[in-house]
């Protein structure tokens, strides 16, 4: 398909039947995933999913397993598969669609689809880009204080559990009055971000004292650091986001950004792999998230009119809450000609697959969890 | 566990009283004005807004109103439901938004759980399906399922805009709905305020 230099660069995930690496996309050849592994004699499959008490999304899950030890989970995504009518619509009404791929990480899917309209159609954005590093930083708050919270209630701490509600949602109202909208739909534009900062410093650092307070809290409790160490161990160098740092690989698109400029961001890695290091690798970037907003400073909106009537071919790849996430667009006359989508899911459902080999049932929502996997991004199948 | 108890206490009481006076979502609420932009949803039609419609994107002139009644009641509830009402999410294509709201509703701030509104684990022990997201192939006869497994009287809630008229992705699930909540996502005002409204406890 379309090959951007000749160096690969490392694995960032797959859409349809695309490979997507760091500076090429390859086309696969009739690649099957293949079935569940054969039961042995002692071993059942049990089927977990797609509706049940505990999923937020609908997937299903078979397990194979003697008994209390899990030999080997399958994750079956496609029961939400969404076909969803893109190609050729103009610009706009392409980023409504984009904007509900994934509605809890909204703001990176529709950022990341603007940055690669803006580099096919060569549109400056300096003006905005501060703005939308605002954006993701909020999202990714937001998006690991669930996942902390989805621990928390997988080790029944329902006080920690209903404190990190609170936050969840005291966050979203910050982005509400933000951005207009709790899920920053509508929000986003060429080169523009509907946005209203006042009050935005003094009210996340309200958010970063009750998180150190509960973090500190969670540290200290010997029983819950016992469910999250050793637990769902996986180091693989196919990694993204948080779940490759936490197992000492320092992927952060945020360090490599064309365009979203992290200049004062640290990269925060662990090395053991597992529950508790995805945990703490989300938690610090919480605490990095808030930092960065307080020390960005913002360019004034500008409202300016852009040819979208062109064509071109363009890329971009940001850190999203969860990993690389990436998009490449060819637009003809100002209309999607094809497009692809690399969402961060499709690697971490590997990973879980993998962390999952040889644990016990009481653990899986433990390493479930700690991916922070959403199933809306992977099965997504643009028409 | 007593050190997490006495955590839980010192922090005080989070849920809000009055918690619609507090604080108000712009989008989604109910618009006004008038627009004549050509609304890829179709919510703008002949000068008339539709609610259902509506992904509440702000592009067009119609200004958001922070009222949060945006919903519709089909019929009136099962009288056996107004002392508890348990209710199973259901998803059958959604983006994650919807789900992400509901579950807000039993965040500390909101607290289904005192206006007598719990989430059910499976539909055998539930009263109401709530149906959100758009029409998925794969997921027709995982709802046929949950439906049937649920006992009688049973209701269903439309949820979002996907859910009731497919919304920008889609289609509809296309069910008769007893309860349906606008919204993209609908937001905890909305859905608390359409269940209350359901279950008689508001005017």
């Amino acid at each position: 398909m379309q090959s951007f230099n000749k160096k690969n660069g490392r694995y960032i995930g797959r859409y349809k039947n695309y490979d997507a690496y760091l500076n090429k996309i390859v086309k696969l050849s009739g690649e099957n995933e293949g079935d569940i592994n054969e039961k042995l004699p002692g071993e059942m499959v049990f089927n977990y999913g797609p509706s049940a008490g505990g999923l937020e999304e609908s997937v299903n899950f078979k397990i194979i397993t003697p008994g209390e030890k899990i030999n080997s989970v399958r994750v079956d995504s496609s029961f939400k598969r969404r076909n969803i009518k893109i190609l050729n619509n103009n610009i706009y009404d392409a980023l409504l669609k984009i904007e509900r791929i994934n509605g809890y990480h909204s703001a990176s899917n529709s950022i990341c689809f603007l940055l690669a309209v803006e580099n096919a159609l060569n549109i400056e954005n300096n003006e905005s880009n501060n703005k939308r590093v605002i954006e993701i930083e909020l999202e990714r708050i937001r998006s690991n204080l669930h996942i902390v919270k989805g621990l928390t209630e997988s080790a029944g701490f329902s006080v920690p559990e209903k404190q990190l509600s609170y936050l969840i949602e005291e966050v979203s109202r910050i982005i509400s009055e933000a951005f207009k909208h709790r899920y920053f739909f509508g929000a986003n534009y060429i080169n523009n971000v509907r946005c209203n900062f006042n009050n935005l410093n003094e009210n996340i650092l309200k958010i970063k004292k009750e998180f150190l307070s509960i973090y500190e809290d969670l540290l200290a409790s010997k029983i819950f650091m016992d469910r999250l160490q050793e637990n769902g161990t996986v180091k693989d160098i196919n990694s993204t986001g948080p779940a490759a740092r936490a197992s000492g690989y320092n992927y952060d698109a945020r360090l490599d950004s064309r365009s979203l400029f992290y200049e004062s961001y640290k990269i925060f890695t662990m090395n053991s792999g597992d529950v508790f290091s995805r945990f703490m690798v989300r938690s610090d970037e919480i605490f990095s998230s808030i930092e960065l907003i307080e020390n960005i400073k913002v360019k004034e909106n500008i409202n300016k009119d852009y040819d979208l009537n062109k064509s071109g071919s363009g890329n971009a790849r940001i850190e999203s809450p969860q990993g690389d996430l990436f998009y490449h667009l060819d637009i003809k006359d100002g209309k999607i000609n094809d497009i692809i989508m690399v969402s961060p899911s499709y690697i971490n459902i590997k990973l879980f697959e993998k962390a999952m080999r040889g644990n016990i049932f009481t653990d899986f929502f433990f390493v479930w969890e700690s991916f922070g996997i959403w199933i809306s991004e992977k099965e997504v199948n643009f028409i | 566990m007593s050190q997490w108890f006495l955590r839980g206490i010192k922090k005080g009481i989070k849920t809000e009283k009055n918690f619609k006076d507090k604080y108000k979502p712009y989008y989604p609420s109910k618009l006004e004005g008038k627009s004549d932009y050509n609304c890829p949803v179709n919510a703008i039609k002949n000068g008339e807004w539709d609610e259902n419609k509506c992904i509440y994107c702000g592009k067009c002139d119609l200004n958001p109103t922070k009222d949060e009644k945006i919903y519709k009641i089909n019929d009136a509830m099962p009288e056996m439901f107004k002392k508890s009402f348990y209710i199973y999410p259901l998803d059958s294509g959604t983006c994650g938004a919807c789900n992400a709201e509901f579950n807000s509703i039993f965040y500390p701030q909101y607290d289904a759980n005192r206006f007598k509104i719990f989430l059910s684990n499976t539909p055998r022990h539930a009263d109401a399906l709530l149906l959100m997201g758009v029409y998925t192939e794969n997921m027709h006869d995982v709802i046929k399922n949950a439906y049937d497994a649920m006992p009688d009287p049973k209701v269903i809630i439309g949820f979002g805009s996907c859910a009731l008229t497919g919304g920008i992705i889609g289609s509809s699930i296309n069910e008769k709905f007893n309860v349906e909540i606008a919204g993209c996502p609908p937001s905890p005002y909305t859905i608390i305020s359409a269940i209350l409204k359901y279950k008689g406890d508001i005017k």
